[in-house]
């Protein structure tokens, strides 16, 4: 039981990690313009000047790299701000909505959970077309930049399904605590119990799968920009530093190596970082 | 015990309906790509010199000004028989043309990698818990950590790296018309796909073989002096796999849209090479076609697997219903 408070070097490494990643999108980019082509200087190793060296545009590479962790973080904080909403509401309906209505609304969230993330997404980014940025989604545009909001609304849209099957599940839980039925038995209104008695014990576990879910969100809009349907250039991404450095993959790579790792490392901290949240926020789940 | 077997039949035919109801949804998302997607077919057949009024009433011959509910069960039906229309690019080639030469490739990739992550999920999954806490475990734990969090278009250049530019051994793109035999050009691609799917086969099948290997038969069967082997294999495994199967479904939805990032990095061209093709040259019905097939094959995959379940899981079939 004292193992509760005790998280691993693998966490706090991870924590140490995320906010450097954190500081790096914050200021990496306003030191130098992560468009700011140089010729003559393509290509270049690093040095005093250029960190990392310059890609083949004579584009500073740790500038890049820092704007591509800025164009993830928000993706995948905006994405996740979105799947906490839309997830929470329909768990909750899952959960406490009459059967006629709990039972369709869930049947639909198994199969968007199932079905895979990535065709969803494409299917989507074909719908609204991934350079236009006019029509219905103008208003979003301007709040987001218009060459990010295809990406969060195709991310949006197949992220919600597991926080509204893992809300649904705990609530299903938490209202037949004797608690709970007291506070039903006294009256209260069933607004008032989600929000005093229930929500206020999600909190954790919620954080915890959003950090795991946040990691899927990045890899997701990594892979949308590999492809050529998430973030356009000249912006950089790291999925896009990943697709432009395979030209030149022989002769520098290097080029490859710098987005691959920081993408993967990311991935690893936010699920570390998840694992050990859902630890301290229910310890029952420690694994076998 | 006589009635089980009507009662797995309602199963399956509840599964059935499920499957259509989730194709006829699918149908119907991607028929809207086209009813928002800028520009119809009436478009593409006028030409570029038309004019508005050439194009309204090609489309009224097409009867593409019909409201969408009419259009819709059509749709459904040209698809059902094959016809997903024309490509709005080059030749306008039959959509189903260009499906049924991408569709093989695809499966020459999905097909193999399913089979290499059961094969690894299995063998290392069981190794694993065998050897519960010990450095085998934790191995095999590290590899499948590794497959889980490494996304494959990371995992792709680092191996072609590897073993196309350094060692020179195996191709590091596909080619029209291939040098070698196709099966040094499906290597690389095969494992990256497949790397994902493995680490959660593996995982999976240690959790499960764990808990099964943990339960009162086995101590029967041991005590009965059943030999370690025997033990893990015929007893153990042949009950650890059933969840394993479960999850086989999921898993082909990620070797699915796995394979179009590694038909794009390999530029092979498969259903994905020819998805983003289309999203970029803004040809509606090739990325339509695509999109359904692809999710045509999941829903199908997975209702396999939802039909095998109760069959080979005689819990399941009594707990049901």
């Amino acid at each position: 039981m004292k193992r509760r408070n005790k998280l691993g070097p693998l966490f706090w490494g991870s924590v140490v990690f995320l906010g450097l990643l954190l500081v790096m999108a914050t200021i990496g980019p306003s030191i130098r313009h992560p468009h700011d082509a140089r010729v003559g200087e393509t290509l270049q190793g690093p040095s005093a000047e250029f960190w990392l060296g310059t890609d083949d545009l004579g584009r500073d590479i740790f500038s890049r790299l820092t704007y591509g962790a800025r164009v993830s973080l928000t993706v995948g904080i905006v994405v996740q701000i979105f799947a906490l909403v839309l997830g929470i509401t329909i768990g909750m309906i899952g959960a406490l909505a009459p059967k006629w209505i709990a039972g369709p609304v869930m049947r639909f969230t198994d199969g968007m959970f199932a079905f895979p993330d990535l065709l969803l997404a494409i299917l989507i980014v074909g719908i609204f077309g991934f350079s236009s940025a006019g029509g219905i989604l103008a208003p979003l545009s301007a709040v987001l930049g218009s060459g990010l909001t295809p990406v969060i609304i195709a991310l949006a849209v197949t992220a919600w399904p597991s926080i509204a099957r893992l809300v649904r599940g705990q609530v299903a839980t938490l209202k037949q605590r004797e608690y709970v039925q007291a506070a039903r038995a006294m009256g209260a209104k069933p607004s008032w119990l989600v929000l005093k008695h229930i929500l206020p014990h999600l909190w954790g576990i919620i954080l915890a799968v959003s950090m795991v879910d946040l990691a899927a969100v990045i890899l997701a809009e990594s892979a949308m920009s590999f492809l050529g349907i998430g973030v356009q250039p000249p912006d950089a991404s790291w999925g896009t530093m990943i697709n432009q450095a395979r030209v030149n993959m022989q002769a520098h790579p290097l080029l490859l190596v710098w987005p691959c790792v920081l993408l993967s490392l990311t991935i690893f901290a936010l699920n570390f970082v998840g694992d050990g949240l859902r630890d301290l926020a229910d310890p029952k789940s420690e694994k076998k | 015990m006589a009635d089980s077997q009507p009662r797995l039949l309602l199963q399956i035919g509840k599964r059935l309906a499920a499957g259509f109801v989730s194709l006829i949804f699918l149908a119907f998302v991607v028929f809207m790509i086209d009813e928002v997607a800028p520009g119809d077919a009436a478009v593409v057949k006028a030409g570029e010199k038309a004019t508005l009024e050439q194009v309204q009433r090609i489309r009224v011959q097409m009867g593409l000004d019909r409201p969408w509910f009419i259009r819709f069960p059509e749709y459904v039906a040209k698809a059902a028989t094959g016809d997903f229309g024309a490509s709005y690019q080059g030749t306008q080639e039959p959509v189903s043309k260009i499906l049924a030469s991408a569709l093989p490739l695809t499966l020459s990739l999905a097909g193999p990698a399913i089979l290499v992550a059961i094969f690894m999920g299995l063998t290392l999954g069981t190794i694993a818990a065998v050897w519960r806490g010990r450095w085998p475990d934790r191995l095999v734990l590290a590899f499948s950590t590794l497959g889980v969090t490494v996304p494959n278009f990371v995992l792709a250049p680092i191996l072609v790296l590897i073993f196309s530019l350094q060692l020179d051994a195996l191709p590091a793109t596909w080619e029209s018309p291939l040098r070698a035999p196709a099966f040094f050009y499906l290597l690389l691609p095969v494992l990256v796909l497949s790397a994902r799917p493995s680490a959660t086969l593996v995982r999976l099948t240690r959790a499960s073989m764990i808990d099964t290997l943990s339960q009162e038969f086995i101590k029967l069967a041991r005590a009965k002096g059943v030999g370690p082997l025997r033990l893990v294999l015929r007893h153990g495994l042949r009950n650890a796999v059933l969840p394993v199967i479960t999850s086989m479904g999921t898993s082909f939805g990620f070797l699915l849209t796995g394979s179009y990032i590694v038909e794009t990095f390999f530029t092979m061209p498969g259903m994905g090479f020819q998805a983003l093709k289309a999203i970029q040259k803004n040809d509606t019905p090739v990325l339509m076609g695509c999109v359904l097939l692809t999710g045509l094959l999941f829903i199908v995959v997975n209702l396999l697997v939802d039909i095998l379940q109760p069959i080979l899981d005689p819990r399941i079939r009594e707990a049901q219903i």
